[in-house]
């Protein structure tokens, strides 16, 4: 027997995801197993699609490290914060396609705490040239690693880096008494 | 001393370090849930066998087809320790493998080169994606 509404509701997401030429999508728990098998997934279709490899590189690169932020930062998580492997952790990721680029783009929570130190690190990469950003990228993978980057400083820098266009972030309230906020990117590869 | 050997893994590279026969080799994929972790072993395990290192002459192999933001923080370092070890007498050659296409993995490549200058660096473009 099928289920009419079912179908129907499906048929839906189905059409939005075809209609946004959506060509990856993911949301769920993030492990590092999951990013593995995702990482082949996503490679898969750009090498299919025919893509060039420097953008199918610049587009892996970017969509590796928006995943593996997830892993590092989303404040929804099933493991212990101070546990620094085999971590667990609630996002999403979208590939898509918009006018003939690629649109990555990924979300998570983040502890309210974390918005205005995350806005201080992304503003200022949306107002420079490729040759600041590559000027910034070798300034910090020369010195030592922040406190509380469990990656280097350099993801957003390597995503700055690789997007056609300046780095895209929000943040929207989750519920009033969540002490989180959802937390958006977006890189135009 | 003894050799330093990890297997490939998806997100994480085959380490091989003959100490030896003084060749070490890196080839794979670099992007391990924690870098600082992976390659924590990798790199104090180095630091010793340089550390004993007088005059010798010490080949290292690095063919990665690509890795993280955070491995490339953590190759920085191990690219300093080789350059220590040349500047205080050895000879040491790098051999860095990179896609004819990979902008990325070139450029990286000339910082390296314009950091450390005691080692030699030998550029190998290759051309099987």
């Amino acid at each position: 027997m099928t289920n009419a509404a079912t179908d129907v509701d499906y048929q839906a997401f189905f059409d939005i995801a075809r209609k946004h030429k959506v060509i990856f999508y993911y949301v769920g728990y993030f492990s590092q197993n999951i990013i593995a098998a995702m990482s082949d997934a996503v490679r898969l279709q750009l090498t299919a699609s025919g893509i060039d490899g420097v953008k199918r590189r610049k587009l892996f690169s970017s969509f590796v490290e928006m995943a593996q932020n997830i892993i590092h930062y989303s404040s929804d998580s099933l493991t212990a914060e101070s546990q620094d492997n085999n971590q667990l952790r609630h996002g999403s990721v979208c590939i898509s396609l918009v006018d003939g680029q690629y649109r990555l783009m990924c979300s998570n929570p983040v502890d309210n705490s974390r918005v205005d130190h995350l806005r201080e690190t992304l503003e200022p990469l949306r107002h420079m040239t490729l040759e600041e950003i590559k000027h910034a990228y070798k300034e910090t993978l020369r010195a030592e690693t922040p406190e509380h980057s469990k990656g280097a400083g350099l993801g957003f820098l390597t995503m700055a880096r690789d997007a056609s266009a300046p780095l895209e972030y929000s943040f929207l309230p989750i519920g009033a008494d969540s002490g989180s906020a959802m937390f958006f990117l977006t890189a135009i590869i | 001393m003894q050799n330093l050997l990890f297997a490939a893994t998806p997100t994480s590279p085959e380490v091989n370090f003959d100490f030896e026969r003084h060749t070490l080799s890196l080839r794979g994929e670099s992007y391990p849930e924690n870098a600082a972790m992976f390659y924590g072993e990798v790199i104090a395990r180095l630091r010793e066998y340089l550390g004993a290192c007088t005059s010798a002459s010490v080949t290292v192999n690095v063919a990665l087809t690509y890795f993280n933001s955070s491995s490339t923080k953590m190759l920085f370092s191990m690219f300093d320790a080789l350059n220590e070890a040349a500047q205080n007498g050895n000879r040491i050659v790098l051999n860095w493998f990179h896609d004819v296409d990979d902008e990325t993995m070139l450029e990286f490549g000339q910082e390296l080169h314009a950091d450390f200058d005691a080692f030699e660096f030998v550029s190998h473009a290759t051309t099987n994606g």
